[in-house]
C-alpha cells in the first residue's frame, strides 16, 4: 500500500484531539465520582500537546489523502485560534459547572470533539470533508448546549439548535450534491477550476449549489437572515458553552467558507456579489440595531456577534488576499474577546442563571477594578478602538473592501461601528458609573480569573504587534493551495 | 446497456406480481374470525396490558439500541477486512486495531457509566 | 530614544507604575503622578533651548526637529513617525505645564485615586502623542488614546449628570473620529509614497500635492474631504454648532479636567485643521476660508452672549471658551502671517488664561459647595488673595492690554481685517460682550454688599472666614506660575512667537501658493 498518499502529519492537530478526547474520557473514567480535576489536567494537557504539534507542523503538510486535505499554514492559523479558545474555556469553567452542579467530565471531551471537527473545517479541500468536520463540531455543540438539563432553557437551546442546525447542514449536504451534479467531484480544486473555467459560473445546477453551500455556512456564521438562532442558542445554553460556541464555531465556518470562496471569489461574478454585499449590510445593521436594547447581557453578546459576522463578511466578499488575511486576524482577536466578555458576564452573574441582567455589572469598577478593566478591554475592543486589536482587525478587512471597490458597504461598516458604541459603552458606564445596589461580592476564582486576564493581554498584545501577525496570517493565507 | 438491466426488471415485476397474487389468494379464501387479540399492534398469544398509544418502552431500550448499532457497523467494517487480511500490509492490522480500539475504549465508558446495568 | 518618544511615553510609563502601588497608600499615588509629570515637564523646557527657531516644518521633513521614525505596520506602511516643529511645540509646552500643574489640582480628590491618577497620565501620553504625530494614522491612534480617559475621568469623578456629560461627550467625539477615520482612509487609498510607490499614511506625503491620485484632484471630493475632516475637528474646538457637548462636560467634570479640556484638548481642534487639512487639502481651504472666519465670527459672538446668560460659574467659563477659540477660527482663516500667528499664539494663551479661570472656579467651589454667581458677593473683603489672582486671569480674559491674551487678539484682528473686514468687525464687538460679561461677573462676586446667600446671614466675619478660608498654598502654587506666563508673554511675546513664526509664515505660503483646482467630479 503506497502510504505517501496519507500523510499522517497534514491532519496532526486533528489527530492528537482525537486521541485525546479517548484518553481525557478515560482519565475521567478512573478518577472517582467526584473527582473531576484529573479529566481537566488531561485536557489541558491534550491541548497544549495538540497546540505544540500544531506548531511543529506549522506548514509542512500539503496536500494529502488524496487530496482530501491540506496541512497548510491556513489549517495551523486556525487551529491555534480554536485551540486557544478550547484552552480558555477548559481553564475557565470548572468554577461555572461547579457553581451550577453539572460538573460532567464530558464537558472537556466534548469541547475536544468539537474541536477536532473544527479542525477538519478548517484543514478540508474536499467538500465532504469539511461536511464531516462541521457535523463532528456541531454534534458535540448540541450536547454541550444542553449541558444543564436541570434548567428548561438549556434544553430549549440545545433542541432549538439541533433542530435548526440538522435543517442548515441539510441545505448543506443538498448544495455539495447539486454541486457534484454539476462539476462531477466534491475536490475544491475541482469546483474553483470549474468556475474560473465556465462562462456562466452558476449554469445548471451550480446556482443552486453555491446558494444552499452559503446557506448552509451563514447558518453556522449566524448571518441575517440565517441568526435567529443564535440569540436564543447563547442565553439558553450554560454560558461557559456561550462563550466557546459564539467563538471557535464561528471561526471555523468563516474557515470553511474561506476555502470554498477564496480562491474562486473573482469568477463568481454579479449575482454572488450582490447577494453578499445585502447579507453583510443587513447581517451588521440587524446585529447592531437588535443589541442596543437587549436587557441581559448574554443576548447582547449574540447580537453583537451576529454584527460581527457581518464585519466579517466583508472580507469574503473582498476576495483579495487581505480580506482572508484581515478576516485571520480579525478572528484572533475576536475570540479573545468574546471568549473574554461571556466568562466575566457569568463571574459577576449573582442573581441565577435564569438572569442575565446588566444591571449585576453595577459598580464593578470599584468592586474589582481589574475585573472591570478587563472586561472594559473587551468592550473597547468590540467597539474597536484603537489600539486594542479589535480596531485592526477592522481596518484590515475594511481596507480590504474599499481595495476591492466597496466603498459604501465600509461607509455602513464604519457608521454600524459607532452604533455599537452604544452597547457596549453601556456596559461601561454601568461598571462604573451606577450607584451601588448593594450586590453581593463576586468570587474569587484564580483559574478562571487567570483565563480572562490571558484573553485581555491577547486583545492587547495583538493590538501592539498588529503588523507582525497579519504577517503571519498573510502568509497563512498564501499557503493555501 | 439497458439491456442487461431486462433480467431485473422481470424479476421485480415478478416479485411484485407473486406477492400481490398470495395476499389476494389470502384475501378470498381465507377463513375470517375477528377477535380482539388479533387487533392489537403486537401479537404473540398474551393480551396486552395498555392501550397502544400510550404504551412507553423504557430509556435503556434506546441506548442498548445504540449500542447494537455501533457494533453491527463494526461488523460491516471488519468482514470484508478480515476476507482480505492476508493480502493487507501491517498498516491495515494496526489501523484495524486502532478502529477496534476505540470502539472498545466506547464500550468500557458505556459499562463503567452502568448502561448495562438493568436497574 | 528620542526626546518626544520620552516625552510621549514616560506618563505612560506613569500609569503602570501608579498601577503597581497599593490602592490605598494615596501619598504615594500622587507623589509619583507629580514625578512623572515634572520628568516630562524639565525634559519638554530643555528641548527650548535645543529648539530651532528658524525650521519650517509642516510640509519639510527637514525642517522638523527631534524626529523620530520606525516601522510600524509594515504592510500599510505605517510608521511611528513623531517630530515637531512651531506649530506642535508651543502645544507640546503648554500640554506639559498644565499636567503637571493638574496633578496639584488634583491632590484633593478622594474617590478612586490609584483610576484617577493613572488615567489622568494616560490621558497625558494621548494629548503629547497627538501633537508629536507626523503620521496620519498615529494621530488617530493618539487621538483615540485621548477619548478614554477623558470619558472615565468625566464619568467617574464627575459631578451630579456626569454619566449624561460623559455619554454626550463621548458620542459627538466619536463621530468626529469616525469622519475623521473616513477621510484617513480616503487619502490612504489616494496618496502614493514618492519613493515606494504604494499607499502611505504619511502626512508629509500627503501634503504634496503631486503624490495624490487623479479622484483625490477633483474639486468635489476635495471639498468633500475637507468638509469631513472640518466636522470631525470642529466637534473638538468647539464650533457652533457642535458644541453642546462642551457646557455639559465642563460642568460635570472635576477641576482638573476642565483645565485640561479647555486647555489642550479644545485645541486639538484647531491644531488638527491646521496640521492636516490647511496643508492637505489648501485649495480647498482658501476657497472656503470665508467659512471658516463666518464660523469664528458666530462663535465668538454666541459664545460670548451665551456667557454673558449663565449663572453657574463655570458654565460662563466654558461659554466662554467657545467665544475665544473663535478668535483661533477667524486668525486662521484669514491665511496672512499675521493673522496665523496670532491664532496659534491664542489657543496658547486661551490654554493658560482658562486654565486659571477653571482653578479658580475650582477652588470657590471647593469651599461654597456651589458656584452661582449670584449667590456671591463682597468675596474681596472675605478672600482678598483669592480676589487678587481672579482679577488676573478675568482681566486676561478679557483681553486687557499687558496681559498675552491681548496680543494674540491684537493679531488675529490684525491679520483677518484685510481680508474678511466684516467678519471681524463682528468678531471686535465680541470683545465688548466679553468685557461685559466678565466685568459684570467680577462685580457680582467679589465687590457690593457681601454674600447674598441664605446660609451665611447674620454670620460675623470670622465666621464667614471658617466657612470660606482663603485661597492655600498648594492653590496658589498652581495658579502663579500661570499667571507669571500670562504677565510675562503680555508683555515680551516673543520667546513663543519666535518659537513658532517660521513654521507658519510656511503654512501660510504652502497654503497659499497651492492652484486651485477646478475639475469636478459632478
Amino acid at each position: 500500500m503506497d502510504l505517501s498518499r496519507f500523510n499522517l502529519i497534514t491532519i496532526a492537530t486533528p489527530l492528537v484531539l482525537g486521541a485525546g478526547v479517548l484518553l481525557v474520557m478515560l482519565v475521567d473514567l478512573l478518577s472517582g465520582r467526584a473527582n473531576r480535576r484529573p479529566a481537566q489536567l488531561a485536557a489541558l494537557a491534550v491541548v497544549l500537546a495538540a497546540a505544540a504539534v500544531c506548531l511543529a507542523t506549522w506548514n509542512t503538510g500539503g496536500v494529502s489523502f488524496f487530496g482530501q486535505v491540506s496541512g497548510d499554514g491556513f489549517a495551523s492559523f486556525f487551529n491555534l485560534i480554536f485551540l486557544a479558545v478550547a484552552f480558555l474555556v477548559i481553564l475557565a469553567g470548572p468554577a461555572y459547572l461547579e457553581r451550577n452542579a453539572i460538573h460532567f467530565g464530558e464537558y472537556y471531551s466534548l469541547v475536544l470533539v468539537s474541536v477536532m471537527g473544527m479542525a477538519f473545517m478548517a484543514a478540508g479541500t474536499n467538500l465532504l470533508v469539511i461536511f464531516l468536520g462541521l457535523e463532528t463540531m456541531s454534534l458535540a455543540l448540541y450536547v454541550l448546549a444542553g449541558f444543564n438539563p436541570a434548567r428548561q432553557s438549556s434544553n430549549e437551546a440545545s433542541l432549538k439548535y439541533l433542530l435548526l442546525g440538522s435543517f442548515a447542514t441539510g441545505f448543506l449536504v443538498f448544495g455539495i450534491a447539486l454541486v457534484y451534479g454539476q462539476i462531477g467531484s466534491t475536490d475544491l480544486a475541482r469546483f474553483s477550476a470549474y468556475l474560473a473555467g465556465a462562462g456562466d459560473p452558476f449554469a445548471g445546477y451550480m446556482g443552486a449549489g453555491v446558494a444552499l453551500l452559503l446557506i448552509g455556512l451563514t447558518f453556522k456564521m449566524a448571518v441575517v437572515p440565517f441568526h435567529f438562532w443564535s440569540p436564543d442558542v447563547y442565553d439558553g445554553a450554560p454560558t461557559v458553552v456561550s462563550a466557546f460556541m459564539s467563538a471557535a464555531p464561528k471561526a471555523a465556518a468563516f474557515a470553511a467558507a474561506l476555502r470554498i470562496f477564496y480562491a474562486p471569489a473573482e469568477s463568481l461574478g454579479l449575482p454572488w456579489e450582490r447577494i453578499l454585499w445585502i447579507l453583510a449590510a443587513l447581517t451588521m445593521t440587524v446585529g447592531n440595531l437588535s443589541a442596543l436594547n437587549q436587557a441581559s447581557i448574554k443576548r447582547m453578546l449574540a447580537y453583537s456577534s451576529v454584527a460581527h459576522a457581518g464585519y466579517l463578511l466583508l472580507g469574503i466578499l473582498a476576495g483579495n488576499e487581505l480580506g482572508a488575511a484581515g478576516i485571520l486576524f480579525y478572528l484572533a482577536s475576536y475570540v479573545f474577546m468574546n471568549v473574554g466578555a461571556f466568562t466575566v458576564a457569568w463571574m459577576v452573574n449573582r442573581r441565577g442563571e435564569g438572569r442575565y441582567d446588566l444591571g449585576d455589572f453595577a459598580q464593578l469598577g470599584f468592586r474589582r477594578p481589574l475585573l472591570a478593566a478587563m472586561m472594559s478591554v473587551f468592550m473597547l475592543g468590540l467597539i474597536g478602538i484603537p489600539p486594542l486589536a479589535g480596531f485592526f482587525g477592522k481596518l484590515y478587512v475594511f481596507t480590504a473592501a474599499v481595495q476591492a471597490g466597496y466603498v459604501w458597504l465600509v461607509v455602513i461598516a464604519v457608521l454600524n461601528s459607532a452604533v455599537s458604541v452604544f452597547y457596549y459603552l453601556r456596559v461601561m458606564v454601568i461598571m462604573y458609573m451606577r450607584e451601588n445596589e448593594a450586590l453581593k461580592d463576586v468570587d474569587r476564582i484564580p483559574a478562571t480569573f487567570a483565563a480572562v486576564a490571558a484573553c485581555a493581554l491577547m486583545v492587547i498584545l495583538l493590538g501592539l504587534i498588529p503588523g507582525s501577525v497579519l504577517d503571519v496570517a498573510r502568509a497563512a493565507v498564501a499557503s493555501m493551495p | 446497456m439497458t439491456e442487461q438491466f431486462t433480467p431485473v426488471v422481470w424479476m421485480l415485476l415478478s416479485a411484485a406480481l407473486l406477492t400481490a397474487g398470495m395476499m389476494a389468494v389470502a384475501i378470498f379464501l381465507g377463513p375470517r374470525k375477528m377477535n380482539p387479540v388479533k387487533a392489537e399492534p403486537y401479537e404473540c398469544g398474551i393480551k396486552t396490558e395498555d392501550p397502544p398509544l400510550n404504551m412507553r418502552h423504557p430509556i435503556r431500550f434506546y441506548v442498548v439500541a445504540i449500542l447494537f448499532i455501533i457494533f453491527d457497523v463494526e461488523i460491516v467494517f471488519l468482514y470484508p477486512w478480515a476476507v482480505v487480511f492476508r493480502q493487507l500490509s501491517l498498516v491495515a492490522f494496526i489501523s484495524i486495531a486502532i478502529f477496534i480500539g476505540v470502539l472498545m475504549a466506547g464500550l468500557y465508558y458505556a459499562v463503567k457509566k452502568g448502561v448495562l446495568e438493568w436497574r | 530614544m528620542g526626546p518626544l518618544t520620552l516625552i510621549t511615553f514616560l506618563p505612560a510609563l506613569g500609569a503602570a507604575a501608579i498601577g503597581l502601588l497599593p490602592a490605598d497608600n494615596h501619598k504615594a499615588i500622587r507623589w509619583t503622578a507629580a514625578a512623572f509629570t515634572l520628568a516630562v515637564l524639565l525634559i519638554s523646557v530643555m528641548l527650548i533651548p535645543q529648539f530651532s527657531q528658524t525650521h519650517t516644518g509642516i510640509n519639510d521633513v527637514d525642517g522638523f526637529q527631534f524626529v523620530e521614525k520606525a516601522d510600524w505596520i509594515p504592510a500599510f506602511n505605517i510608521s511611528y513617525f513623531v517630530g515637531v516643529d512651531g506649530l506642535s511645540f508651543p502645544m507640546l509646552l503648554l500640554t506639559a505645564l498644565l499636567c503637571f500643574i493638574c496633578i496639584f489640582v488634583s491632590w484633593g480628590i478622594k474617590k478612586g485615586v490609584k483610576g484617577y491618577f493613572a488615567l489622568f497620565l494616560l490621558l497625558e501620553t494621548g494629548m503629547m502623542g497627538a501633537f508629536v504625530s507626523l503620521d496620519f494614522f498615529l494621530f488617530y491612534v493618539f487621538w483615540e488614546i485621548m477619548l478614554l480617559p477623558m470619558y472615565f475621568l468625566i464619568g467617574i469623578w464627575g459631578g451630579p449628570r456626569r454619566v449624561y456629560a460623559a455619554i454626550k461627550f463621548f458620542i459627538y467625539t466619536l463621530v468626529g473620529s469616525v469622519l475623521m477615520l473616513l477621510v484617513m482612509l480616503a487619502f490612504y487609498f489616494n496618496v502614493k509614497d514618492p519613493v515606494t510607490g504604494a499607499n502611505t499614511f504619511n502626512m508629509l506625503a500627503m501634503m504634496d500635492q503631486a503624490n495624490h491620485s487623479p479622484w483625490l484632484n477633483l474639486f468635489n471630493v476635495r471639498v468633500l474631504l475637507f468638509f469631513g475632516l472640518y466636522i470631525g475637528f470642529a466637534i473638538k474646538v468647539p464650533v457652533f454648532p457642535f458644541h453642546t457637548w462642551l457646557p455639559d462636560a465642563h460642568v460635570e467634570a472635576p477641576t482638573a479636567i476642565s483645565v485640561i479640556l479647555a486647555g489642550v484638548l479644545l485645541k486639538m481642534g484647531t491644531y488638527g485643521l491646521l496640521r492636516i487639512s490647511f496643508p492637505i487639502l489648501p485649495d480647498a481651504t482658501h476657497t472656503f476660508a470665508w467659512f471658516l472666519a463666518l464660523m469664528g465670527a458666530v462663535n465668538i459672538i454666541y459664545g460670548a452672549l451665551c456667557a454673558m446668560a449663565q449663572k453657574d460659574l463655570k458654565k460662563l467659563v466654558a461659554y466662554s471658551s467657545i467665544s475665544h477659540m473663535g478668535y483661533v477660527m477667524l486668525g486662521m482663516a484669514s491665511l496672512t502671517a499675521a493673522g496665523i500667528n496670532g491664532a496659534v499664539f491664542q489657543m496658547f494663551n486661551h490654554g493658560t488664561v482658562t486654565a486659571m479661570l477653571f482653578i479658580l472656579v475650582g477652588v470657590i467651589y471647593d469651599r461654597a459647595h456651589h458656584r452661582e454667581i449670584n449667590r456671591f458677593g463682597g468675596l474681596a473683603n472675605i478672600m482678598p488673595k483669592y480676589m487678587g489672582i481672579s482679577a488676573v486671569a478675568f482681566f486676561a480674559a478679557l483681553g486687557l492690554p499687558g496681559m498675552s491674551a491681548f496680543i494674540s487678539e491684537a493679531m488675529v484682528f490684525l491679520g483677518a481685517f484685510p481680508v474678511f473686514q466684516v467678519y471681524t468687525i463682528i468678531g471686535i464687538s465680541g470683545i465688548i460682550i466679553t468685557a461685559g460679561y466678565v466685568l459684570w461677573t467680577v462685580q457680582r462676586m467679589f465687590f457690593g454688599e457681601g454674600l447674598k446667600d441664605e446660609k451665611y446671614k447674620g454670620m460675623s466675619m470670622e465666621q464667614i472666614r471658617v466657612h470660606l478660608p482663603e485661597i492655600n498654598g498648594r492653590e496658589l502654587f498652581t495658579l502663579i506660575p500661570l499667571a507669571a506666563i500670562v504677565i510675562y508673554l503680555g508683555i515680551w511675546p516673543h520667546p513663543v512667537l519666535g518659537m513658532m513664526n517660521a513654521s507658519l509664515v510656511h503654512l501660510v505660503e504652502l497654503v497659499k501658493a497651492a492652484p486651485v483646482v477646478t475639475a469636478g467630479l459632478f
